[in-house]
């Protein structure tokens, strides 16, 4: 069942971004848009978009990448630790999920080395790598969505955006030590 | 929010590391100024061309955990090489290398991520061996690396940004043949009873609405390349209908939650790094991780809907004064 699943979507995925592609200009062409000039139109849009978001990626990365060399991390591991236990969360997973909201590459390199010293198929395994599929970077996403319309007052998105986060990883503990649990 | 967390990530970062490096300036835990005491096995003499001693220093793994406070298997042995210098003083160097111990390499990286270590010698006798050597001062290792951080960060920043233009570009040009041709017309009817639950501020035939359905079918579907360059530009679309430009409205909040929340059907990376790590079943998370991201999804859209009615949100998206007197 999960094997079919994961076939099917498999396939969707590989021929999805071709599909797209001929579908959307195959539709212009229905419809006697000038398909060409049209697409050039609106491709000329990249560059500024691209650029627009630097500044505020700087800003965002360049406080994660201090945090991260500081090891504060190891730190606030310290303080959180005694809580997460509490709620059957391995210690050694913690970090992961502490920086899984603020650096991508990171928190891959995190995931790889819990696999690697426990083995994917181990209870750490299978958590590690359901943590790292539970939630994305939000860090990263709310600097670039909202850097490239220049959105300095984000309001609510980062609460609201790390209390998904939490619960991504409260959801993954919970299934996982159901599902593989010791 | 988003100011305060983001000076405290700097803060909290700038303090830790002067903390720990005055903490090592005390404990002093890569022995600066202290002598090391080893046997050096030479393998090459000096001749009147190159006045050097070639070899091997050896240190027991006992004495050596016992130096630096670490615990190390086997004995160190370490390629090395003694130069006298124009004072009469004699020099080491220590190429880093496979058999070179973990601890110094850390030491010859902190010390300028250099690919050696260098000392002085304070005793060698050449007829037996003995040999008692002071490695360079390593210090404000933390601090060093802070520094380093804060400016390879800053450059990986650009590096994604200009990476981005290619398939912004090309998003760009698709999705603006498909709204001509009217077919996110079509998709954004279809989808209206969803739509319209979750965005209630957007107009429901507004092309914003086109783009962020493209964006959530993208991830979906594990489509990096493609959903962000449809997600800014559904930002973009959102933007237009922004009353209070520089500020986040309600509905781009309630959007970037649901990128944030990463839902997708197949989390490739994950498998595929599972996969070369030799899983027997690579695809096990599937399920589990539908499941986490499902309920970081639905966790955030709950916070997103709750938070925005708060005083002080709420507040945020009213026009300044000022612009209300211009305008």
């Amino acid at each position: 069942m999960v094997e079919l699943f994961r076939s099917v979507i498999n396939i969707i995925s590989a021929i999805a971004i071709p599909m797209f592609i001929l579908v959307f200009l195959g539709w212009g062409l229905v419809k006697k848009v000038k398909v060409y000039e049209v697409f050039v139109e609106g491709a000329k849009d990249g560059f500024n978009t691209a650029v627009k978001i630097i500044p505020y990626l700087v800003a965002m990365l360049f406080a994660i990448g201090i945090f991260r060399a500081s090891g504060a991390m190891d730190v606030v591991v310290a303080i959180l630790s005694p809580v997460t236990n509490l709620i059957g969360m391995p210690a050694e997973t913690l970090p992961l999920a502490l920086l899984r909201p603020l650096s991508g590459s990171g928190s891959m390199g995190l995931m790889t080395e819990l696999m690697k010293t426990n083995g994917p198929d181990s209870f750490i395994g299978v958590l590690a790598s359901t943590m790292y599929g539970s939630s994305e970077t939000t860090f990263y996403i709310l600097a670039v969505y909202f850097g490239s319309v220049g959105i300095k007052n984000t309001r609510h998105a980062l609460p609201a955006g790390l209390i998904a986060d939490l619960f991504g990883m409260l959801g993954a503990v919970f299934i996982v030590r159901i599902l593989f649990g010791v | 929010m988003l100011n305060y967390v983001w000076i405290s990530l700097l803060l909290i970062g700038i303090f830790t590391a002067v903390g720990r490096d005055i903490h090592d300036e005390v404990t002093n835990p890569y022995r600066n100024g202290v002598p090391i005491t080893a046997h050096f096995e030479t393998t090459q003499q000096p001749t009147s061309l190159h006045p050097i001693y070639k070899g091997t220093i050896v240190i027991s793994a006992a004495t050596f955990d016992q130096f630096y406070n670490v615990t190390s298997a086997t004995d160190i042995r370490q390629s090395a090489t003694i130069t006298t210098l124009a004072s009469g003083q004699l020099k080491i160097e220590l190429p880093m290398g496979d058999e070179t111990p973990q601890f110094w390499k850390e030491m010859a990286k902190a010390a300028g991520g250099k690919d050696k270590l260098e000392g002085t010698v304070s005793s060698f006798i050449t007829e037996t061996g003995a040999l008692n050597f002071t490695l360079e001062r390593v210090s404000f290792v933390k601090i060093k690396a802070v520094t380093k951080a804060a400016i390879e960060y800053a450059d990986v920043a650009v590096t994604i940004s200009l990476g981005l233009i290619g398939v912004m570009a090309l998003w760009l040009g698709i999705m603006k043949v498909g709204e001509a041709a009217g077919l996110l017309e079509l998709l954004t009817k279809a989808l209206l009873p969803i739509t319209k639950r979750l965005f209630p501020d957007v107009p429901p035939n507004h092309p914003a609405v086109g783009m962020m359905i493209m964006n959530v079918a993208a991830n979906m579907l594990g489509l990096n390349n493609a959903a962000t360059p449809l997600g800014l530009k559904a930002m973009e679309e959102l933007n237009k209908i922004n009353p209070k430009i520089g500020t986040a409205t309600n509905a781009m909040c309630t959007f970037l939650v649901i990128n944030t929340a990463g839902l997708t059907l197949i989390p490739a990376t994950a498998i595929a790094i599972r996969a070369g790590l030799g899983s027997a079943d690579p695809g096990i998370i599937i399920g589990t991780s539908i499941f986490g991201a499902g309920c970081a999804t639905v966790a955030g859209l709950i916070a997103v809907k709750v938070l925005q009615r708060l005083p002080g949100y709420k507040k945020a998206l009213e026009p300044d004064e000022a612009e209300v007197k211009n305008g």
